[in-house]
């Protein structure tokens, strides 16, 4: 089974595994793999979610655009 | 008070109101005064003339506006407008009271703004921006959120608290801009084209709350088009509650604050757990469904299959045997029963054929010696023995005549 989907990607699986199995034309044993895929999927959506650590970066004008640096909204209270 | 014995004229009210009326018109300030202030109790007399008074914080004037002044307005005035007014002060003589007889007057800070604000607001609704059709839909879950703020107020901290403890998955990038003042609108401009080119799933605009000039900004009609002309869904967060900007009705959708913006544009991550485990119970009931389904086909192809089962198929050979043996036995009887009554038929036409029986009924048959029969009184002469059997016993005799041909 797919090891590294972002956790956009693995709602997005989620999503059509739900609506594959929903349509109903799928095979038994196409149901029990989607099915176990499912449940991997809402696994590791949990693990992300708890794992996340809030990313927040702040553009800074450069002379050829724009570049991100680490943003602490904290210390510019 | 009356060490003082040089005689004072004495005034009559109308002389006294006069004489305070001519003061006021020869003081060179009040002749030709600018007032600043806040109308209220605006009356627009059917003469045509204004009647208001103008106050701050402390005290009111009371102001008049003559008809041939008011019609060279160029707004309309009403309470609650702060307004600039030119005119002079003087006594309205019957009363006894000072007025301000004003003969221009000219919207004043946020009573100008409002006027332009009006202005604005409904030009950009009659050119369709705030149409509800081009509002874009929010992300369900949005993992880039793209914020035009300062990056000094209450407001990113607001916003990043929030995301924080709501969807810690989300990545906020921080266009840093102006949120007030001049060079406010091209840098909030700037925010949302760069959000455009390196896109990100949902753009909060905004900044905290001030007064009507600091979130000015907002009502920009440049930024209005920046701001419309967005391919990604832009939630404007201008002030508190009660401050609705151009950008607000331009915007996909409005929070009343930052704050609020960061809540509307992020899902919660509890509730979203919520979902995934409904999500599982959801497909589990699906996969039980399509069992349970699978189950009762199989039972149903089981029925069927028994019914052409080897042991039915004897059961119905079986049957089918009884069937034929008792239709036979039924033939049989039905044929055995026939030829009873064939034999009994021709037994009974038989027993009419015996000559015993013809015996019987008084005749006889006649022999002659040799016990040939005797069936013609040629074959006889007289006086020969001939024997004649009757049905219980025979007689022998000799023929005495014979008479030919009696019966013939």
């Amino acid at each position: 089974m797919n090891k590294k989907l972002t956790f956009e990607q693995a709602t997005e699986r989620l999503e059509a595994i739900v609506n594959e199995m929903e349509n109903g034309k799928v095979t038994l044993d196409k149901s029990l793999e989607l099915f176990e895929e499912g449940v991997s999927l809402v696994k590791q959506c949990n693990a992300m979610l708890d794992k996340a650590e809030q990313k927040v970066s702040m553009l800074v004008k450069t002379d050829d655009g724009y570049e991100t640096t680490d943003f602490n909204g904290e210390n510019n209270g | 008070m009356k060490s003082l014995q040089t005689p004072k004229p004495i005034f009559s009210v109308s002389e006294i109101n006069e004489f305070i009326k001519l003061t006021l018109e020869n003081s060179p300030t009040l002749s030709n005064v600018t007032v600043s202030g806040e109308i209220s109790n605006f009356t627009n007399h059917k003469s045509g003339h204004l009647y208001f008074t103008l106050k701050d914080d402390g005290a009111i004037i009371k102001c008049v506006m003559f008809k041939s002044y008011a019609s060279s307005l160029g707004f309309i005035p009403q309470s609650g407008m702060k307004v600039c007014a030119h005119g002079r002060i003087s006594v309205f003589p019957r009363d006894g009271q000072y007025q301000f007889y004003i003969n221009s007057m000219m919207p004043d800070g946020i009573g100008s703004l409002n006027v332009a604000y009006e202005m604005l607001k409904n030009k950009l609704d009659g050119m369709g921006l705030f149409d509800e059709d081009k509002k874009k839909p929010l992300p369900k879950i949005p993992m880039t959120i793209g914020i035009i703020t300062s990056p000094t107020g209450a407001a990113i901290r607001d916003m990043i608290n929030i995301s924080k403890r709501r969807f810690p998955l989300a990545e906020l990038i921080l266009f840093p801009s102006l949120v007030q003042g001049e060079g406010a609108p091209s840098q909030l401009i700037s925010g949302i084209k760069y959000f455009n080119e390196n896109p990100v799933d949902v753009i909060i605009i905004g900044r905290g709350g001030g007064s009507i000039e600091d979130l000015w900004a907002f009502n920009d009609e440049q930024l209005a088009y920046a701001v419309f002309a967005s391919k990604i869904p832009i939630v404007s967060a201008v002030g508190h509650e009660t401050d609705f900007t151009i950008c607000d009705y331009v915007a996909d959708r409005r929070a009343p604050t930052p704050s609020a913006a960061a809540e509307l544009v992020t899902p919660e991550t509890d509730k979203l757990k919520q979902q995934y485990n409904n999500i599982i119970t959801h497909l589990k009931s699906s996969l039980d469904f399509q069992i349970k389904n699978r189950r009762e086909k199989i039972c149903a192809f089981e029925n069927s299959r028994q019914l052409s089962s080897p042991k039915n198929q004897l059961e119905d050979k079986r049957m089918l045997l009884i069937h034929l043996s008792e239709l036979m036995q039924s033939k049989m009887k039905f044929i055995c029963s026939q030829k009873e009554t064939l034999f009994s038929s021709n037994a009974s036409k038989l027993s009419a054929l015996n000559p015993l029986n013809i015996l019987s009924r008084g005749y006889g048959a006649v022999y002659d010696e040799l016990g040939g029969v005797l069936t013609s009184v040629n074959a006889i002469s007289e006086n020969q023995t001939i024997n004649v059997k009757l049905h219980d016993g025979d007689i022998k005799a000799t023929v005495n005549s014979i008479t030919r041909g009696k019966y013939e």
